[in-house]
């Protein structure tokens, strides 16, 4: 109902990535990120350490792949248990960037089973209904937070000693996609947005009505799911996920275009709008999986930093992508003052970019001039460090679990998010 | 998020002060001078009889203050004593306290987080309502509290009533934008005022505060039960949205979607209410039939004085619902009679003039009446479950609450 968590599926943009074809030469330049300003002929390099520490995503630790070998997600289909240690080395192993979609191969049926029944469970209700949640349904979303539950389960289940998913996990992927959704539709009516993954947004297309209508239903029936799970410790960390919601919604809506917030600030901001519902699904998963409450706790952190992760991530490629790629305007955020990370820096250094903020882009071109000034004055360095401090503390939070092809997919999670800045 | 009771919260009906004769404001077409007689207080719960009263005496209620476990039956002989219009206000004054609890922490709860909503709550918390669910819940929760023992309400029963007070008006805020409403009880609505924007937030708003609450109450069963109010909630919009202007709507069809709309969060309340009680699953079971009833009896009055009451009284366009095509009980019924009630309605009024023309034929087709028999049919059941209620002043004041009810279409 009340989140923002618009860019984080934002899937086209990294699927879009050129493979590298050339044999050795980085100066080739077939791999690029189709960024505007941002565009490096760089190759894309991925780091797989399992230590956990992102050492080896540099960007300058480049040199260009040989075409791709063998995927190495074949060692992860084969179910609970699979114990594969699996060390790269970056200039002999060739790998094709992470995809969401390779990722979650593992979890695949799972996810099929998932997208049935909630169209099902949304049609059932009425036709309008059925058009609007196909809008948002078969609009390009990588149903990673179900994707995330559903790994989270594996990956948990095997320490539990459980077989097979139970149907509370399965269920509580569906409610946590509805609620995504629900706020997904109700973000568009507060933002005003009129595009979303490249297809016009709920509201546009069928008005305010039936997107608020959308929204409500869907959400009272992630609302009804929960309670009828009758586990009272994930109704209360949902429930406490929806007033999360509202509160950053009030908390981003009451400091549009104002310069004085602080790192503290939007970290908040991004954990009640993003961060909570990932972590509240890590840990709901592990819930389910009957795991001690000490994994269950490195779950939430986990989901958490992969979380917060997420959204800086967004709130970079808002200002490093194109309106194509990004399926929506660029620099949607700053346009209409919603200060994020890479302001939030740049702003530490440039009194100007501060002034034009502050006059709400009143000037013509006083957009551009502040997207320019954030880009070139380290503000993007500097949120890319911070997306990376996070995504670290992620992978930490990963230690609990044993080695398996659905942590490794986990980790991957972490990476994947990371390689769309690279 | 999403009802209609918006008739609900009208109190302003004239007292009798003659000694004889009352009068009703005009209403339109509809204005009888007529006396208003209240019912007779047998708690058999027969139906309304009536003739004038006298001027009013000591009110009745004195014998309703004195707390739980108070049995006092009263008949009355209608020619002898003689009464004032009930009243909600009087009506709660037994809960007067629990009210006043309530008003504070919804204020409270609503304004910790941001000016703006402050101003939206009470846009809509000032805005003349009457606290009638937390008012029901409070009612219920004593008169069931003395048939398990208990001597003071408890924080879940305080914490349910405020629950069921903000997704009420969570719902009211977000009904309002669906409908596109300008007016509520006789003021501008949440979105006429701040935007649509800040109405879908504030709605969200509040209702994730109820949410997380109710999580917290750690009744699974409650918790089961509102949220299933709240699945209602959405499917009556839905319901109601896709029926508009369809003539061909059964009594059915508008029964029930008056219970995803009204009724459904009522029941819930007398329900949660009694659970909270830790009465017997029977009497829970009889509270929520309550609910159901009276909540369906008090649509069907609104739905009746959309029709009888000017803008004005309502505080907001008379005919409305006609108007935006929704067919209420009145209609329904007339329509059986009139079949040039339903050329218009499927003109969808685009003719001037046609509204003004539909209003009349529901009132001469008898829509109206017919109306007023199944609000007192429902009233009457609701009156029946309220028998396994030990007799005391609690249980009057609900009883009263039906009647009241009903005294809005005498």
């Amino acid at each position: 109902m009340m989140m923002s968590c618009r860019n984080i599926d934002l899937g086209t943009s990294v699927l879009d990535l050129m493979p590298c074809g050339c044999s050795c030469s980085s100066s080739s330049t077939s791999r690029r990120f189709l960024s505007a300003n941002c565009s490096k002929n760089v190759c894309r390099i991925g780091g797989r350490s399992y230590g956990g520490n992102l050492v080896l995503l540099r960007r300058d630790l480049g040199t260009c792949r040989a075409v791709p070998a063998k995927p190495k997600e074949n060692s992860l289909i084969n179910g609970i248990g699979q114990d594969k240690t699996v060390m790269l080395n970056l200039r002999q192993e060739s790998r094709k960037p992470i995809s969401l979609e390779n990722l979650f191969e593992v979890v695949a049926d799972d996810l099929q089973s998932l997208n049935d029944n909630l169209l099902s469970i949304v049609g059932a209700e009425n036709p309008v209904l059925i058009s609007a949640a196909e809008q948002i349904f078969g609009a390009g979303g990588k149903r990673m937070r179900p994707g995330l539950v559903f790994l989270v389960s594996r990956a948990t289940a095997e320490l539990a000693g459980l077989k097979e998913l139970t149907v509370e996990h399965r269920r509580l992927a569906e409610i946590i996609e509805m609620i995504h959704t629900a706020s997904l539709i109700h973000d568009d009516v507060l933002d005003e947005s009129d595009m979303r993954r490249g297809k016009e947004t709920v509201h546009e297309l069928f008005g305010t009505r039936v997107a608020v209508l959308a929204g409500d239903f869907m959400f009272a029936q992630a609302s009804w799911f929960l309670a009828n799970l009758e586990n009272l410790e994930v109704i209360k960390l949902i429930s406490q996920v929806i007033k999360d919601f509202a509160s950053g919604e009030i908390k981003q809506a009451s400091s549009l275009f104002d310069c004085d917030v602080e790192l503290d600030d939007y970290l908040l901001k991004s954990y009640f709008k993003t961060a909570s519902l990932v972590a509240a699904s890590t840990k709901g998963a592990a819930i389910f999986s009957k795991v001690e409450s000490e994994v269950a706790e490195q779950m939430y952190q986990f989901g958490k930093n992969l979380g917060l992760s997420f959204q800086v991530v967004d709130d970079i490629l808002d200002f490093t992508q194109s309106t194509e790629q990004l399926g929506k305007p660029a620099a949607n955020d700053l346009a209409k003052g919603n200060i994020t990370a890479p302001v939030i820096f740049a702003l530490e250094n440039e009194p100007r970019l501060r002034e034009i903020i502050e006059s709400e882009f009143c000037e013509p071109g006083s957009l551009e001039e502040a997207i320019e000034i954030v880009r070139n004055r380290g503000g993007i360095k500097r949120a890319q460090e911070l997306a990376k401090e996070k995504a670290e503390l992620a992978l930490k939070n990963l230690n609990c679990l044993p080695r398996s092809g659905f942590r490794s997919a986990l980790e991957d999670m972490v990476m994947f998010n990371l390689e769309r800045i690279d």
